[in-house]
């Protein structure tokens, strides 16, 4: 602590290269935190309790929403299966079936079944307004952010106009990019001519039920029906839904590696740079008697602060767009939300301090080793 | 018992393919509490062997013994903690950090002992008016004329109490004025703190100030009146 006045300083010495420095990290580090939530996103769609437990029965051989027409008598049948302990019918409604980033999902559910199969928390309006009002909404919150909604006006996406009930906030972030009508009203709604049909059922479990047992079961039930099933854990479903943005997200994984490697690059440079400078000023240094290995900290510490700096500028200016935006890209009904987290902080922050402490290594060195005669005389 | 013993020191190195020798074979004591003149032309080995009092550079064969220590013994990091404790160096060009101040450049040496903020902020307070420099304590060395600068560096040498001081030709970039405020006030520190100084110069004026003045040529010591030659003979 007693050298930091002096790393400080150093590195204030070149300001205008500092901060260029660290703004080039901060852009880098944003990008690689915005694609770490996007990934964060899609991981949490196809992975967790939820996506394990819960099934989702759709139509055979569709694969847009729109395109699903399940009778919704089907219910009945499907509670009566072993290992299901609930059913929840649900139409499906959206603004566009193709991958988009301000997709607007209805979810048309039986009220009870929304209270009693949603985790939501109510941010504003109330469930009494909800349940008593045929054309009630209630609103996801990054939902509402995106598109300035709140409890008490109308929202109309095409056909389908909605009275905000209010907005709610769910466990689960995808959750977020959601519209929660009631059933029969989505059914009803002129143009979607779909009374009596549900897009999809939710199927819960009981504990202890075999998921892919149920599976094969529900799909038996109906192989001869007017309308066949494809039973998926929900997990499963959500990841052949959004398949191809999944490659995509897949390939901005590398995006994410360049950036890091961008980040190291630039402290790197930096860091070669500024021991290149010193080469007598350090020369000085050990002749005063700072040892080579504490000369090696200090430049280490001079690398790692630069770093730490971007880092806490791109990440944090990534983390506050994406806790302030509620950005979520969806196709086909399923959204992956972008979500700020502790965890992609703390992963963006310590990506940061590796790459400064690697950055700095070489630098640090030479700086270390550097013989002081022969750098005393350095001009 | 000599604060300094150097003992058939040679000092060796290639450049180009070519061996050169700054130092050969060269013995040396100087006693605790004194003023030693080193003189000599350019490339005469006395900047050589000032380093090697210093412990900054290692001899290719000989001893050199500095209050009991046989520096070419320690390792790189032993020998940096040593020079911390033992060794004060003025240099030249004064070399400053540009980016202290006067105060956080004379503490530098401090930073390296186990002393606490108020001990450093005592010892510096004292070094810097043994100078006449409290004034300038945070001044930055660019807002310093050379003599002060100079002043500086000579706070720093001093301030962690070494046993002794090495000044490479501490008045050779400074007019004639500041040159002679420099040397009395190395003169001064020599006869009040009782440390041990050794100086390069090729001023003649400059090294009168020593106690005593030793004299080297293309890298061989030199007894007063005597040249290399016929002292070998």
């Amino acid at each position: 602590m007693r050298f930091l006045p002096y790393v400080l300083k150093s590195l204030w010495r070149h300001r205008a290269r500092t901060a260029l420095t660290v703004s080039g990290s901060a852009v880098a580090l944003f990008v690689f935190s915005f694609v770490g939530a996007v990934r964060d996103g899609l991981a949490r769609l196809t992975h967790g309790r939820e996506a394990e437990r819960t099934l989702v029965v759709f139509q055979a051989n569709r694969f847009c929403p729109s395109t699903s027409r399940l009778p919704e008598d089907y219910a009945r049948a499907i509670a009566k299966i072993d290992g299901v302990r609930d059913v929840v019918p649900i139409k499906v409604f959206m603004n566009n079936c193709r991958a988009s980033l301000d997709l607007v999902v209805f979810h048309g559910v039986p009220a009870e079944k929304l209270r009693a199969a949603r985790d939501l928390t109510l941010l504003s309006g109330d469930w009494a307004a909800f349940e008593g009002r045929a054309d009630a909404a209630l609103v996801g919150r990054a939902l509402a952010r995106r598109r300035g909604l709140s409890a008490g006006q109308r929202f109309s996406i095409g056909e389908v106009t909605v009275t905000v009930a209010g907005v709610f906030t769910a466990a689960s972030a995808a959750e977020e990019n959601f519209l929660y009508t009631h059933l029969d009203f989505l059914q009803r709604t002129r143009g979607l001519n779909s009374v009596g049909l549900v897009t999809q059922f939710e199927v819960l479990l009981t504990e202890g039920a075999e998921p892919q047992a149920v599976c094969r079961a529900v799909d038996a039930a109906f192989r001869d029906d007017r309308a066949a099933t494809d039973t998926r854990p929900k997990g499963v479903f959500q990841a052949k839904a959004v398949g191809d943005l999944a490659e995509l997200i897949g390939f901005a994984h590398y995006l994410g590696f360049a950036c890091v490697g961008l980040v190291l690059a630039l402290v790197a440079t930096t860091t070669v740079m500024a021991v290149q400078d010193r080469v007598r000023e350090h020369a000085v240094l050990q002749t005063l008697g700072f040892s080579g290995p504490l000369l090696f900290r200090l430049v280490l510490i001079e690398s790692l602060l630069v770093s730490l700096a971007g880092g806490l500028v791109g990440v944090g200016a990534a983390l506050a767009v994406l806790a302030g935006s509620g950005l979520a890209i969806g196709t086909e009904g399923v959204t992956v939300a972008f979500t700020a987290s502790p965890g992609l902080a703390a992963v963006g922050m310590s990506v940061t301090a590796a790459v400064g402490l690697l950055a700095g290594l070489v630098p640090a060195w030479q700086a270390a080793r550097a013989e002081i005669v022969a750098s005393l005389r350095h001009v | 018992m000599p604060l300094v013993e150097i003992r058939n020191v040679t000092k060796q190195y290639r450049k180009g393919g070519q061996a050169i020798t700054p130092l050969r074979d060269v013995s040396l004591d100087i006693e605790r509490g004194d003023f030693v003149s080193l003189m000599g032309a350019s490339g005469s080995g006395k900047t050589t062997l000032l380093n090697l009092i210093a412990g900054i550079d290692r001899p290719s064969s000989g001893q050199v013994v500095v209050d009991g220590t046989d520096v070419t013994r320690l390792s790189r990091t032993r020998l940096a903690h040593w020079r911390a404790a033992h060794v004060g160096y003025i240099f030249q060009l004064y070399n400053l950090i540009p980016v202290l101040t006067a105060y956080e450049n004379v503490e530098l040496p401090l930073l390296l002992l186990p002393l606490s903020a108020a001990e450093r902020r005592k010892r510096v307070g004292i070094a810097l008016d043994a100078v006449g420099l409290a004034d300038r304590a945070d001044h930055y060395p660019r807002q310093l004329s050379g003599g002060q600068e100079q002043r500086v560096g000579i706070a720093r040498a001093v301030v962690a109490d070494p046993v002794i001081v090495v000044a490479d030709e501490p008045t050779g970039d400074l007019d004639a004025e500041m040159s002679e405020q420099v040397l009395h006030l190395l003169r001064r520190l020599n006869a009040e703190l009782g440390t041990t100084f050794v100086m390069v110069t090729h001023d003649p004026k400059a090294a009168a100030v020593a106690r005593r003045q030793v004299r080297l040529e293309k890298g061989e010591l030199v007894e007063p009146g005597v040249v290399p030659a016929v002292r070998r003979a």
